[in-house]
């Protein structure tokens, strides 16, 4: 018994602890981050704004000029509860290649939306984390930073899978 | 097999919790009066009046317009030299104030604001408050929001503001100011206090109260349709 085992250990590609470790670690601060800022736009001023947190989120994404009424509307009333799904499912690791890339996704379309806004000289509110932050370049650091957490789970969650898929084969 | 059924039904689950959360907070609106400006951008000019609205009533010696039993109170911190001040007020609060706050729906508060970074905001800030103490404050500041991009590179307001404002009328409210400056600096001062203690960071900043409780709203201009429907559901509660 012993000796297979040993034989089996020299055969297999040898894992790591710590990628597991980092991964993890990465998407649960990752998942917190979209979990505060679904929290963010829904509580506010004091109080949970359940049934109005879309005409305040609304305002903020259309200060920047991008999109269509109808597009703001529905993007006001789907984004904190979608925040709040993507945090769920990355804390947990449901899904983390996939909530990774969408993760990615979502923050390089936000910084894409705050950078033509910072370089239009709009002086709006970010709308990332609640109503009263200014855009500015730290808000643009902050969500870059994010993007970049974001890209090592992803890649992690891919290079962990297939060392996986390679030792199970 | 597995890890693809595992994550399928992560999927699953994912799509279906948005869609409930989301689709949760989806409320029938009711039909906000007259905007007829249905649009995200209306056009840079003055939108007419609904036949049955009234000039707001301005109270004497103050920055305000419409009734104070409105239900709703909404403040702006304006700045008359800010790009994004004249713009709010060109498509969202000539409309607005026609709907509402001459309807009898929102009392509205204008609070001063002025940015160090516009030399002739304070100038204009000073007419104003002049005006408003004469009960002219809508005229003047009509006055300044629509030719605000005239006068904003040499701080020469009298001089472009004189087509709007009848000549006698000016002369009075610039007569009226000399003769109390130090009262009404005094006045821009206390709103701009009020502003640092609320931390307003930008104009124009509006804060909302209903139903005894106030609201601010995301700092630099407003579309009057998303305004509207926020005040329609505010008169809703």
């Amino acid at each position: 018994m012993a000796t297979t085992s040993a034989v089996v250990s020299e055969t297999q590609p040898q894992t790591r602890a710590w990628p597991r470790v980092l991964l993890a670690l990465g998407r649960v601060v990752l998942g917190a981050i979209f979990l505060y800022a679904a929290y963010a736009k829904l509580h506010f001023n004091g109080s949970w704004h359940l049934r109005d947190y879309y005409f305040f989120f609304g305002m903020a994404i259309n200060s920047y000029n991008l999109l269509p009424l109808w597009a703001v509307e529905l993007l006001s009333r789907f984004m904190p509860w979608f925040e709040l799904a993507l945090g769920f499912f990355l804390v947990i690791g449901i899904g983390l290649r996939l909530t990774s890339l969408i993760a990615s996704a979502l923050l390089l379309v936000f910084i894409a939306a705050m950078t033509r806004a910072y370089i239009l000289g709009l002086e709006i509110v970010c709308g990332c984390f609640g109503n009263t932050e200014k855009l500015g370049p730290w808000t643009l650091t902050r969500d870059s930073s994010m993007l970049v957490l974001a890209l090592a789970v992803a890649l992690g969650a891919f290079l962990i899978n297939r060392r996986r898929t390679a030792v199970s084969s | 097999m597995k890890p693809l059924r595992n994550r399928r039904i992560g999927i699953f689950f994912f799509v279906a919790a948005v869609v409930a959360l989301s689709g949760s907070s989806v409320r029938p609106q009711t039909n906000a009066p007259a905007a007829p400006a249905a649009k995200s951008a209306p056009a840079k000019t003055s939108t007419p009046a609904s036949p049955a609205a009234k000039p707001a009533a301005a109270a004497l010696g103050s920055k305000t317009l419409g009734s104070k039993s409105a239900p709703i109170t909404m403040e702006v911190f304006e700045d008359f030299q800010c790009p994004a001040c004249g713009s709010f007020y060109e498509t969202s609060l000539k409309l607005f104030i026609d709907n509402y706050v001459n309807t009898g729906k929102v009392y509205l508060i204008h609070r001063d604001f002025p940015l160090d970074m516009h030399p002739y905001a304070r100038q204009a800030a000073r007419l104003a408050n002049a005006a408003a103490d004469l009960g002219q404050f809508e005229t003047v500041e009509r006055a300044l929001f629509d030719s605000q991009n005239q006068w904003s590179a040499r701080g020469n307001i009298e001089e472009v503001i004189a087509s709007s404002v009848p000549p006698a009328q000016l002369k009075k409210i610039r007569d009226y100011e000399a003769a109390h400056i130090n009262e009404i600096n005094a006045s821009i001062e206390r709103d701009r206090a009020m502003g640092v203690q609320r931390n307003v960071n930008q104009t124009p900043t509006i804060y909302v109260t209903a139903h005894g409780k106030t609201e601010g709203l995301p700092g630099g201009g407003v579309d009057y349709k998303l305004l509207s429907g926020y005040i329609e559901y505010l008169l809703r509660q």
